[in-house]
């Protein structure tokens, strides 16, 4: 029996669940692997901590940072790589490496120290968060951290520079990039046809990257070149986060989504073909002229008539 | 291919790897193998795309857990620095400037910690993830001579640099070399590039 699981983290905008990239990927872990988690986005009460964010609470458990919150729910069975071999395990570890060393810094960098960014889009989306007076407080603490991070593990002692870090940093992150868009090629995840957790930390650190609207967008703009890493992002968001206002829950109305585009590719199809029968016996010069159903439609209408025509 | 390799005889001895071509000096594996691939040597031309890709990241997973549990065992963990770190980082300099250095190097090195989320790991912690990183790696080699079967690349003398000096190393508490030694082919791996690439340095140093 599970507990009744709480995420606090940050909300969402931009299309996005969140705009944050660890929350980012506990939630997307959680929906690959059937997690049932209350998610309690940061608000302007005063309930809540902010500091760790993402943190799971249970009834007996807090959990705080990604790599253990996802721990934790392997060990309560919502497993999402259970299909994958040891190799893959190992390599999954490897990956995770890969992008906390060389994109997370430019990410850092992106969000919270490029000053036109930061001080156009993140410091009053974050602020907008969380009550006054730790609005004035808690962006610019954040900054700092993500600034202390970036210098301490790039930068060389004992200057520790910004503007030589900058250059490196921005081009380790394209060539990480590059290497993820190698490795996905043309596969759905990662790791064949089901997400696993390599695809909830991709999609945890690419998504914000892809889909948040910044003046300063050098990284961004590479990474749309990468249509196939974008693509493995909108199918992410698509299939798993249809922002849905509770009632159905978010596997049921996949399911009923998936049915109804079915439905509508098998309608459209059908249309098609009467339309092209019809192009046909119009322009066969034996048959008398008769009257015709208008070709002119809308697509709604197109599939009210086929429904029409459909039925027995 | 051995310049490679032998950039970690240097790190053995506890200097930065370096090395001396002509009037150049150039230091740290990156460089290094940026270098010696202009000159015309690369180790890893035969990798397609996507093993290029696998082998950049496990060597990223080599650096982040690796390296930072080296250094959080030298300096975060008070017996060790009180016995062992403090006196051989000091060593080269004369009083009082040995113990301002060691301390100097040690404060750094805490604050790297705390900003990349290894502050609060206790010792076991960090045991645990080496145990991980290991895992990871003996799985990834598995029963082929190298990481990539038939040749060495880089990410061979990177692993072999660290579980090398992991292994020879003496420290107060041998919990470290006995989470790879746990892993016999890692072990198997270190010994047969020792006895390839290092034999005619005399005896090997691993039992």
């Amino acid at each position: 029996m599970a507990a009744p699981l709480e995420l606090s983290c940050w909300g969402g905008g931009w299309g996005l669940p969140s705009v944050h990239s660890e929350s980012l990927v506990v939630m997307a872990y959680a929906k690959f692997s059937g997690a049932p988690l209350k998610v309690n986005v940061i608000d302007n009460t005063w309930r809540g901590s902010r500091g760790d964010v993402p943190i799971l609470t249970t009834e007996d458990n807090v959990v705080s940072q990604p790599a253990k919150i996802l721990n934790f729910l392997r060990k309560q069975k919502y497993n999402a790589d259970y299909e994958l071999s040891a190799k893959q395990g190992a390599d999954t570890l490897a990956y995770i490496a890969l992008l906390e060393e060389k994109l997370l810094p430019a990410v850092l960098h992106t969000f919270w120290v490029e000053s036109d960014n930061y001080f156009t889009v993140t410091k009053p989306w974050f602020a907008s968060q969380i009550p006054f007076p730790l609005s004035l407080i808690l962006p610019g603490r954040m900054s700092r951290g993500a600034l202390n991070r970036i210098l301490l593990t790039r930068g060389q002692p004992p200057l520790y520079h910004l503007r030589e870090v900058e250059a490196q940093i921005y081009r380790d992150a394209k060539e990480c990039l590059n290497l993820l868009s190698n490795r996905l090629g043309t596969s759905q995840f990662f790791f064949g046809n089901t997400p696993s957790t390599l695809d909830a930390y991709v999609f945890g650190f690419l998504a914000p990257l892809y889909k948040v609207r910044f003046p300063k967008i050098q990284l961004q703009e590479h990474l749309k070149q990468l249509s196939n890493l974008c693509r493995f992002c909108d199918d992410i968001l698509s299939s798993y986060f249809r922002i849905s206002l509770g009632g159905i829950s978010p596997a049921g109305q996949d399911m009923v989504d998936a049915n109804l585009q079915k439905l509508t590719q098998l309608v459209n199809k059908e249309s098609n073909l009467i339309e092209k029968m019809d192009d046909n016996l119009r322009q066969s010069p034996q048959l008398p002229p008769r009257k015709l159903p208008t070709l002119k439609l809308t697509p709604a209408e197109e599939e009210n008539n086929s429904f029409q025509r459909l039925s027995p | 291919m051995s310049l490679v390799a032998e950039a970690f005889v240097s790190q053995i001895a506890g200097k930065v790897p370096f090395i001396h071509v002509g009037n150049q000096v150039v230091s740290e594996l990156g460089p290094i193998v940026q270098f010696v691939k202009a000159k015309g040597h690369s180790l890893s031309d035969g990798l397609d795309e996507v093993q290029k890709a696998e082998m950049k990241a496990y060597m990223e997973l080599v650096n982040n857990m690796l390296l930072t549990a080296e250094l959080y065992l030298q300096w975060c963990d008070e017996a060790t620095v009180g016995e062992i770190t403090h006196a051989r980082y000091g060593s080269p300099y004369p009083w009082p400037l040995n113990h301002i250095l060691a301390y100097q190097k040690q404060w750094e090195i805490k604050r790297k910690m705390k900003a990349i989320g290894w502050g609060k790991k206790t010792l076991d912690q960090v045991l645990e993830d080496v145990d991980q990183c290991c895992q990871a790696l003996s799985q990834r080699l598995g029963t082929q001579p190298y990481f990539f079967n038939k040749q060495p690349t880089e990410l061979d003398a990177l692993v072999f640099g660290h579980l090398y000096t992991i292994l020879t190393t003496q420290l107060t508490n041998d919990e470290l070399s006995e989470k790879v030694k746990n892993y016999s082919n890692l072990l198997a791996f270190c010994r047969r590039i020792e006895q390839h690439y290092f034999e005619d340095r005399g005896k090997g140093r691993l039992s």
